[in-house]
């Protein structure tokens, strides 16, 4: 058995184990876990202590982010462990039953508890739990600096004296009271045993019933002691909770129903809600203790904001002017460095490659593969950094603001209509621009219903790597109302999110929609080095770990095109042949040929390599063999690129003209598009494009966010289906109506 | 009496709380406990949900859910 601390009550039959815990502190690593409720600037405190320290992944088996980082203090090692947000510690949403086994079953050396000094009642009731735990506590009051701006007045020592903990004052956006705080836990670290939080007393009633339960168990040869700590364990199996009831393993309960008979009868109320009720008691008693807020309360700023930004006929219009700017900066401001990345990798560096692989003797193939496996490949996770990272920046920046919460307010009602949160709208909006980060903005859903379900038709949303794929097509076959098709895709893709959204609500998703209960939290303006460090934490595992998948698929990609040894003809590449082996499956669809099936298996990279593939099938162009650039000239012409696309982005930002780029010619695989595809069927190639699986991209970022591939592939499977119907039902009906010449 | 009946600006005190389960720890977790005061602030845009003030925070919450606290109206 590890390092067992117990409350003070057990002490004297576990000292051996305070010695070793005591060893643990001056020698090793110190364990901390950070806890407090959401919004209370648990992570920009956790990002002000540790920075790029910080190492983000998810806790086993859920879609809850977990940060943890290694630090060096006064000599002393200590591991923070940040633990999800939360508000209790009951055993319903993921967040709380991660954060409770971490605490129950890791057993941390202390717990740095961060409460939100402007609400302290409610974060006291966390407090209240986390003391029953028995480990000892370090209070990080923080947002301190604006409690006093409001005049609230707050006996530190009282708190510490009333719980038996250390507090600390902090402003986490501010760095101050950083240095105290971790005083204060070397401290207790080194010596935890005089560290152990006070017992709290929960009212005389639910004592006497604790002490009948706890009499009942010895009695049963049941001793609390063991895995978890005593305190706890009682209070639990009188909450009746679930978890605990389950893992104990107890098979007759009567004894406790017994005992806790006369409480219920007496409070008139489930034992669940008779413990939550003395908890929040002791947290409002503290509370009115130590905390003197002034007589008079002027307006808040956030009151001030809340009246114009929820405002009944404004709220609307704010929130989607809101939204344009959030795609907007996400999108603009990252295209011209996607492109500028993309232009780098396509050019310089494959040249390099080359200049550097042949005279060395290297075959052609290998040139090959470098070139057009391993370059392209990490190109292609390349050019999504930067809309990786602006995405995630202004999430994190609508989060830290509590804009975020008004906007699921304003948009839950329409959202909630198909099965969906208030706060779905944002990474489906996000969809339009990239699905992937629509996918990795699925994070600021707590409940995992709703993040899967959101994540699932994102991808219906038409992105812009489908756009290059219309455009050709329409030129070619609907060139007088090109916009118009063009719009019924987008219209035709929310129309089938909605679809699937109702189908899935009833399907894979039944049961009770999980519940809106939301905190709308005052506005604050989110330190920018906060800001940076998540963005950077997020972006960066991205780039390693979707960036693994996406670079693996794009090799074997490669493969395909380039095997069997010496193919001369894209037909005879395995990638031609699989093309011609699938082909039957889409002749109903009206484009049952190997070069639209080939087109189809290779833009599943990124959809708009369909048109690639397309051009490079039925339009190959020559070479073209001009002057090849020295490395001077290459990177001249790397960094002069990296200006004009700094320059793009601003222009763009404040819509000023931007010179057009050259498009590629494609006039002559237009013409021979029009030679293979009727107008009808066209369309229904479009409608396949548009619908079918995401792109690899898109899977390994939902991989990667769910932890599983379970959902990626549903996503997969259900997506191809539908395409497939539905680009069926367009052609078939079509061809019926007399659409088919 | 229920909470979601009351309108903004509109004060009650709960006197009960109707729903069971996860739903109604999650609600007294967040501090919507019996003989609380509640007031309600606003009501979105489109109707649903709404933002009530509580433990001196504001919290909002669907009409649905709000339909199971009842109340007390008070001035």
């Amino acid at each position: 058995m590890s390092t067992q601390l117990k409350c003070k009550e057990s002490l004297e039959e576990t000292e051996g184990n305070i010695d070793a815990a005591q060893q643990t502190a001056q020698g090793r690593v110190i364990t901390v876990a950070v806890a407090g409720n959401p919004n209370s600037g648990k992570s920009t405190l956790i990002n002000a202590i540790a920075g790029t320290r910080l190492h983000v992944g998810n806790w086993a088996g859920v879609t809850v982010e977990k940060k943890e980082a290694q630090l060096e203090y006064a000599g002393r090692k200590i591991r923070l462990v940040d633990l999800p947000g939360t508000y209790s510690l009951s055993p319903y949403t993921q967040e709380e039953i991660v954060a409770r086994d971490y605490l129950v079953n890791e057993r941390p050396d202390l717990i740095v508890n961060v409460v939100d000094a402007t609400n302290l009642e409610r974060n006291l009731y966390l407090t209240v739990q986390l003391l029953e735990l028995g480990i000892p506590v370090v209070m990080a009051l923080n947002i301190y600096d604006e409690a006093q701006a409001k005049g609230y007045e707050i006996d530190v020592e009282g708190i510490e004296k009333m719980l038996g903990v250390a507090v600390v004052p902090t402003s986490a956006t501010k760095k101050t009271g950083l240095d105290e705080l971790f005083k204060s836990v070397l401290a207790a670290a080194d010596d935890l045993a005089g560290h152990m939080p006070r017992k709290l007393i929960y009212g005389e009633d639910i004592e006497a019933a604790a002490e009948q339960v706890a009499d009942e168990l010895r009695h049963r040869n049941l001793p609390l002691s063991g895995r978890y700590p005593q305190r706890w364990l009682l209070l639990k199996l009188m909450e009746e909770d679930s978890h605990v009831l389950e893992q104990m393993k107890l098979d007759r309960l009567d004894f406790l129903y017994q005992a806790l008979h006369h409480l219920k009868k007496a409070h008139g109320d489930d034992m669940e809600s008779i413990m939550a009720d003395a908890r929040y008691s002791l947290a409002s008693g503290l509370t009115r203790e130590v905390l003197q807020k002034p007589e008079l309360r002027q307006m808040e700023l956030t009151e001030k904001i809340d009246r114009i930004v929820l405002n009944r006929f404004l709220g609307i219009p704010i929130f989607l002017g809101a939204m344009w700017l959030l795609f907007k900066l996400t999108f603009d401001l990252s295209a011209p460095f996607g492109g500028w990345i993309g232009a780098m990798t396509e050019g310089p560096f494959k040249r390099w490659a080359s200049a550097l692989l042949l005279p060395l003797g290297a075959p052609d193939w290998t040139v090959s593969l470098v070139n057009d496996g391993v370059i392209a490949g990490v190109g292609s996770v390349l050019v999504f950094v930067p809309v990786i990272f602006a995405m995630m920046f202004f999430i994190t920046f609508l989060e830290g603001s509590g804009y975020m919460a008004r906007a699921a307010f304003v948009m839950d009602r329409t959202m909630h209509s198909i099965g969906l949160h208030g706060k779905s709208f944002i990474p489906m909006l996000l969809g339009f621009g990239c699905n992937v980060p629509g996918i990795y903005a699925t994070r600021t859903l707590e409940n995992p219903k709703d993040k899967v379900l959101t994540a699932l038709l994102v991808p219906l949303m038409s992105c812009g790597a489908r756009l290059p794929v219309y455009v050709v097509f329409v030129s070619a076959f609907f060139p007088n109302n090109s916009s118009t098709v063009i719009w019924s895709l987008y219209v035709m893709g929310i129309l089938l999110a909605v679809l699937m959204g109702l189908l899935f609500k009833r399907t894979l998703f039944r049961g009770e929609a999980p519940m809106f209960i939301m905190e709308l939290p005052p506005y604050r303006m989110p330190s920018f080095s906060s800001l940076c460090v998540h963005t950077w934490e997020k972006g960066k595992h991205f780039l390693f770990k979707a960036g693994t998948y996406i670079f693996a698929v794009s090799i074997l990609v490669w493969f395909l095109l380039n095997l069997p040894w010496g193919v001369q003809h894209k037909r005879d590449s395995y990638l031609g042949q699989a093309g011609a082996v699938v082909a039957p499956v889409f002749q109903p669809l009206g484009f049952g040929n190997w070069e639209a099936a080939s087109s189809l298996i290779s833009g599943v990279i990124a959809k708009e390599i369909v048109v690639g593939t397309m051009g490079e099938i039925y339009a190959p162009q020559k070479d073209e063999k001009g002057e090849v650039p020295t490395l001077k000239e290459d990177l001249k012409e790397i960094a002069v690129s990296f200006g004009a696309a700094c320059n793009k982005a601003v222009k763009t930002l404040f819509y000023l003209p931007v010179p057009e780029e050259k498009e590629k010619d494609r006039s002559s695989l237009r013409h021979a598009l029009q030679g293979v595809f009727t107008p009808l069927s066209s369309y229904a190639f479009m409608v396949f494009v548009l619908l079918y699986m995401p792109c690899v991209v898109a899977i390994a970022a939902m991989r990667q966010e769910f932890g599983t591939w379970k959902w990626a592939v549903v996503g997969l499977v259900y997506q191809t289906m539908l395409a497939w119907s539905a680009a069926l039902i367009i052609y078939q009906g079509g061809s019926f109506l007399g659409f088919g010449g | 009496m229920n909470l979601a009946k009351l309108r903004p600006g509109e004060k009650g005190k709960i006197t009960a709380i109707g729903s069971i389960g996860p739903l109604k720890r999650r609600l007294m977790d967040m501090g919507v406990l019996v003989g609380e005061e509640v007031k309600v602030l606003k009501v979105a845009p489109m109707g649903d949900p709404i933002e009530v003030s509580i433990k001196s925070y504001s919290l909002s919450l669907r009409k649905k859910e709000a339909e199971g606290i009842a109340v007390e109206v008070a001035g």
